[in-house]
């Protein structure tokens, strides 16, 4: 406190509306963050079903996930996956943000939108669509076809973020390093890119968690032995409703997190220069 | 010092250049010859293509027809980077992820030049800019003038062959921007670099040129020296433009010579010397500078004395206006400075005045419309 003397402002009265306002969205919080409380708990539990609150203390549903091989590969597949479709997207996307902001031609909202469909194309449908486009091209449940729909399922995401970023760039940036001798190659380089690395993190993590976490469209294009970890865990708690489920939601959670945070830092430490 | 080579200095040519923006003719024909070395300023109201003209020299915009040449080089089909200019954008540019040191080396690390070297010039340039010091700030940590210095640094320390600045005093403040007139003339003498200088602003144009051109609607309608243009505007649009904002209109009776006699709608007369292109029966409007307006001038002072009513008073500081109504509701407007700072002894609406027009001060323009 620079002025540790001044006089304690008046105790802080907020007017009903924001208290109710404040409950609200304390409620809203709460409500979204439960599912996070129920599980992380029942992960530890040592009852075999799942139910809450949990019973005792035990560690054997993480020792589970260790004993059976096809979570740790569903694991690696989904990894694989996600981290495929997320540079592909990434460089997709921001190739076609820079052609979108720079450049007006007819069609090119028009363009966007249709970039943008999967975020609103029912899962089901676009998953039934990719199945019946990939089978006759012998890529259904192969490894580049389930790699394949997720770059469609991901691209918007990025685009999105793409184009947000671009578009606040000043053009004139890019013109002061062309008179500067800069070509359109070194410019993308050293100007344009920089100014959207914050941007295209945050599309890139985006992209990444739906991936891994997608369901739906995954369920058309898998096959037996080619399993994503969202579909193993489904297929789990099929047969055997114990906490194994929770402590794989556990671990993803923790990853999640972790990323979400470190690129957190490094998109704010983006945004000091802006 | 960044001093270019004066025999180095290269001259730029535009010859009946044209561009279109979708059905908009931006600029329509338009034919400059600028010396090397010579500093001209493209001065015109909002819209009129200055930019635009600025940008074509550039290379950020493509002629749709005419030639632009840099030295004997024809530049239509160059790309910037390849031109070797310096441009200052209006508001600045400056890269918000670098420093102000790497803004100002930005051209030279392209040139792929040896660090040394380029470390030598970026401190040269910054001190030139007198922003020795400043090279680990970013540019959100400098003030407008700072920022402008950062941008004028940038632009010449790759010792361009032309230097383009569109409206770079815009944003500033008025003392600012004067002080930065200076030393932006100054510098530009000193490394002798040829200068065009975008501007609306008349007195800009008129402290720093050395040639003006005037455009107006996508069209050069006077070039000349700042004395030229000042003095001798060309067409009412100019005039309007560089400041004789009285006009009053009139009919000519006679031509004698270059001289005109005018029946003002006052219900004076007038013999105006240096009269081009009227004729006896034209209807015109008289042009004047209120400074050239003289007030109660003395007796044999050779000027045409009229007599009018005092209408308005506008105090604005160093001078005040008189509006005075000469006859038949036809205003002249008087400039006078505030010698002796007595707003209180000005005279009042209503006042009786004489005012006095030197005939060679006066203009004439064949009525617009
Ligand atoms: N990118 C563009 N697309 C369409 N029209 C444009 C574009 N740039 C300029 N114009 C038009 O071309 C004309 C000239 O514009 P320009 O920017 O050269 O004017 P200016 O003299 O620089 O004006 P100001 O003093 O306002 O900067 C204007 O009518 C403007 O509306
Ligand atoms: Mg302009």
């Amino acid at each position: 406190m620079s002025q540790p003397n001044a006089a304690a402002p008046p105790a802080a009265r907020l007017p009903t509306s924001e208290r109710v306002l404040n409950a609200y969205v304390i409620a809203v919080l709460v409500f979204l963050a439960l599912p996070v409380f129920i599980v992380v708990p029942l992960a530890f539990s040592d009852d075999v079903s799942l139910s809450f609150p949990p019973r005792g203390f035990s560690l054997r549903w993480f020792a589970n996930i260790l004993e059976r091989p096809e979570f740790g590969r569903a694991f690696a597949l989904s990894a694989a996956i996600a981290i495929f479709a997320t540079i592909v997207a990434l460089t997709a996307g921001t190739l076609a943000a820079l052609g979108l902001v720079r450049h007006r031609f007819p069609g090119r909202d028009a363009t966007v939108t249709f970039f943008m469909t999967p975020l609103i194309f029912p899962a089901i449908v676009l998953g039934a669509a990719l199945a019946l486009m990939l089978s006759p091209l012998g890529l259904l449940r192969s490894f580049w076809g389930l790699a394949l729909a997720h770059v469609v399922l991901t691209f918007p995401y990025v685009l999105r973020t793409a184009l947000a970023t671009l578009s606040e760039i000043d053009r004139a940036l890019a013109e002061a390093a062309y008179t500067l001798g800069a070509n359109r190659w070194k410019t993308f380089r050293h100007v344009t890119l920089p100014l959207m690395r914050p941007g295209l993190l945050a599309g890139a993590t985006f992209a990444l968690i739906v991936s891994f976490d997608e369901f739906t469209i995954s369920m058309f294009l898998v096959g037996p032995g080619m399993m994503t970890l969202p579909l193993e865990m489904y297929n789990y708690a099929e047969f055997s409703l114990d906490p194994t489920i929770a402590a794989i939601s556990t671990i993803l959670l923790i990853i999640t997190s972790v990323a979400i945070i470190v690129i957190e830092k490094l998109v704010g430490l983006g945004k000091q220069f802006s | 010092m960044i001093k270019a080579n004066p025999s180095d200095a290269v001259g730029v040519d535009l010859r009946d250049v044209q561009k279109w923006y979708g059905s908009v003719l931006a600029v329509r024909g338009v034919s400059l010859a600028i010396a090397p070395g010579e500093m001209v300023c493209l001065l015109g109201p909002s819209g009129c293509g200055k930019t635009t003209t600025l940008r074509m020299i550039a290379g950020l915009e493509k002629p749709d027809a005419g030639d632009i040449r840099i030295g004997d080089t024809l530049v239509n089909a160059v790309s910037p980077w390849k031109r070797n200019i310096g441009m200052v954008f209006q508001n600045y540019a400056l890269f918000p992820h670098m420093t102000v040191h790497e803004n100002v080396a930005f051209g030279l690390t392209m040139r792929n030049r040896p660090a040394g070297e380029i470390r030598a010039a970026v401190e040269d340039a910054m001190a030139q800019v007198r922003l020795a010091g400043y090279g680990d700030r970013r540019p959100s940590q400098l003030s407008g003038g700072q920022r402008q210095r950062v941008a004028l640094a940038r632009a010449i320390v790759t010792k361009p062959n032309v230097l383009l600045l569109d409206e770079p005093l815009a944003a500033l403040d008025k003392k600012l921007r004067e002080q930065m007139q200076v030393e932006i003339r100054q510098l530009q003498r000193a490394v002798g670099i040829t200068t065009v200088f975008v501007t609306h602003d008349q007195e800009e144009a008129l402290t720093l040129a050395d040639r003006i051109v005037v455009m107006e609607e996508g069209q050069i309608v006077q070039i000349g020296s700042p004395a030229d243009v000042y003095e001798r505007p060309k067409s009412r649009f100019v005039s309007d433009f560089i400041g004789f904002t009285n006009a009053v209109g009139g009919k000519v009776v006679s031509v004698t010579g270059t001289t005109a006699r005018i029946e003002t709608a006052s219900g004076h007369s007038l013999d105006i010397p240096g009269a081009e292109g009227v004729a006896a029966g034209d209807e015109v409007d008289l042009v004047v500078r209120p400074e050239k307006v003289a007030i109660d001038p003395p007796e044999g002072s050779g000027c045409v004395v009229v007599e009018g009513d005092l209408v308005h008073t506008v105090y604005s500081g160093a001078v005040t206006y008189f509006h005075v109504d000469i006859g038949r509701g036809a205003i002249l407007i008087a400039m006078a400075p505030n010698a002796h700072g007595a707003a209180s002894a000005l005279p009042t609406s209503g006042a009786r005045l004489r005012l006095g027009l030197t005939p060679d001060t006066v203009l004439v323009f064949p009525r617009r419309g």
